[in-house]
């Protein structure tokens, strides 16, 4: 029982990873343009129908298939920009989540019309590995380490250039960094693109676990929002930390009882976080 | 070299400027002095493009500059030093010297910046690893200014850089102004305390209730009874 436990303590651990760039996408965007994309769970599910077209249907090399949908989910971030929420900028709150969300039906019934309620998978066998006495998903171990270097390669690209500098400054105070000689909507621009671009990446990394459907992307933005706000809206590290968290809980009580009564038990979690400390674990701040 | 001519700007029917009109030459300071609510912020804001004038122009080096875009402004050649300085307290002073000096032209200039600004405020030099948001007051208040000067300005814009200060840390501040006007900079630099501000002043401008309503030498400025009587007590 303890090793089992301690086995799904591990699947846990990466699975984190890959809620970590999940949730780090839906971050920066917060922290940067102030709006929660409600919509980035859909996004990931048509980067999975993308890579399962291009791969099942055109007959392309899956790696290729995947950076096709890396970009073409930069592409959408950036319409996403130019078409709702840069004319929503100015506008109240609610105003810009009801058109985020708007895109949530948008695109799921789109899927709905294009590849009906099917779900559809690309038949991809990762072995399974035994470590000691522990069983691991190939394909899990895959995602995680990818997700981790994707991360580290986030973190050079934030702390390390220029354009990184910008945005961290952007997400500290949005007017002043126009002082500064930024170009804000710029600014903007890059970070929706990059947003998208972690979708399509994350999506890559989903192809050899899950299967897609329409409805795939709700259940992952209500993930990545909580694991936001439970590492504290707009902080990295919290964001970072919290995943784990959230994938270590989920998937040890899934051992423990059952996976519906796992979901319970991380949401339970969260709102008890939220009553002590609703700024969240870390507290919000700046990237 | 920045010549304003009849501004007048609102926020929403909040008429804040009317038909202000004022002039800095190149290498002089101007200072605006009024008290609060005068409109001196909403002016430095307009001049920097975070805020569209309704009425007027707006002229830098010849060029029309009140329908452009903060950020290009600020590659003309014009910066701001907000109220309190406004750093971005989660980077390193480091970072926000490297992000004063974003605009293109200023980053292949970014070392020879640094170095003249390290010579200019040499405690930032020790504290550059630091983040910002952990300076003592005075301190911030220098980075804020040495964060403008890295975008290679011809024209520095400081927005109170004594309020919220203490007496002593104010002298410092003032200090400072004194040493970036020696480096041969233009300034525009809007105080409520008048007595100190005008002390560097070549020009000076009085605003009340956003009308200019005096404007001279400084020698002019404080002889004249008004000012003397309301805004320097003697």
């Amino acid at each position: 029982m303890f090793e089992q436990i301690l086995n799904a303590a591990i699947n846990g651990i990466l699975l984190g990873g890959v809620l970590a760039l999940l949730a780090f996408g839906l971050n920066l965007i917060f922290g940067v343009v102030k709006i929660i994309h409600m919509a980035y769970g859909q996004f990931v599910m048509l980067g999975l129908y993308l890579i399962y077209v291009l791969t099942m249907q055109v007959h392309l090399p899956l790696v290729l298939s995947a950076l096709i949908a890396v970009f073409a989910m930069a592409i959408l971030g950036l319409l996403t920009q130019l078409l709702v929420i840069g004319p929503l900028l100015e506008a109240p709150r609610l105003n810009q989540l009801l058109a985020l969300a708007g895109l949530i039906i948008v695109f799921e019934n789109l899927a709905m019309v294009i590849w009906g309620a099917d779900y559809r998978g690309i038949p991809l066998y990762l072995p399974i590995l035994k470590i000691g006495n522990f069983f691991i998903r190939g394909s899990c171990l895959f995602a995680f380490l990818g997700a981790l270097i994707t991360l580290g390669l986030l973190y050079l690209f934030l702390n390390k250039t220029y354009i990184g500098l910008a945005i961290r400054a952007t997400a500290q105070d949005t007017e002043i960094v126009k002082l500064m000689g930024v170009n804000s909507r710029s600014v903007y621009f890059i970070t929706l693109a990059a947003g998208g671009a972690l979708t399509g990446i994350v999506a890559a990394f989903f192809t050899p676990i899950y299967t897609v459907h329409p409805h795939f992307g709700s259940s992952f933005t209500i993930m990545a929002f909580i694991i936001v706000v439970l590492g504290g809206m707009g902080n990295l590290l919290g964001g970072f930390i919290s995943a784990f968290i959230i994938g270590v809980v989920t998937s040890v009580s899934a051992v423990l009882t059952t996976t519906e009564i796992a979901d319970i038990i991380a949401l339970l979690i969260f709102i008890l976080v939220m009553l002590v400390r609703p700024q969240g674990l870390l507290g919000t701040r700046g990237i | 070299m920045l010549e304003i001519e009849g501004i007048s700007a609102a926020y929403g029917e909040f008429r804040v400027l009317h038909e202000i009109s004022l002039g800095v030459r190149s290498g002089e300071t101007a200072i605006a002095v009024g008290p609060n609510g005068a409109g001196k912020t909403t002016l430095l804001k307009v001049i920097s493009g975070l805020l569209r004038p309704s009425l007027g122009k707006i002229y830098f080096d010849g060029q029309r500059i009140d329908d452009q875009e903060t950020h290009e402004i600020v590659k003309l050649g014009i910066s701001l030093v907000p109220e309190g300085g406004r750093l971005f307290p989660y980077l390193t002073v480091l970072d926000n010297l490297k992000i004063g000096a974003f605009s293109k032209k200023a980053r292949e200039e970014f070392r020879k910046a640094l170095d003249e600004i390290f010579g200019l405020f040499p405690i930032l030099k020790d504290r550059k690893k630091q983040l910002a948001g952990s300076l003592s007051g005075g301190e911030r208040q220098m980075l804020a200014i040495a964060r403008s000067l890295m975008s290679r300005p011809k024209l520095v814009m400081l927005d109170e850089p004594s309020s919220g200060l203490a007496p002593k840390i104010m002298a410092r501040v003032f200090e400072f102004v004194r040493r970036i006007k020696s480096q041969g900079y233009s300034i525009l630099m809007v105080e409520q305390n008048a007595r100190k501000a005008l002390e560097l002043a070549d020009h000076a401008y009085l605003l009340e209730s956003g009308r200019l309503q005096f404007h001279g030498g400084a020698e002019d400025f404080v002889k004249n009874p008004y000012i003397k009587k309301a805004y320097l007590g003697i």
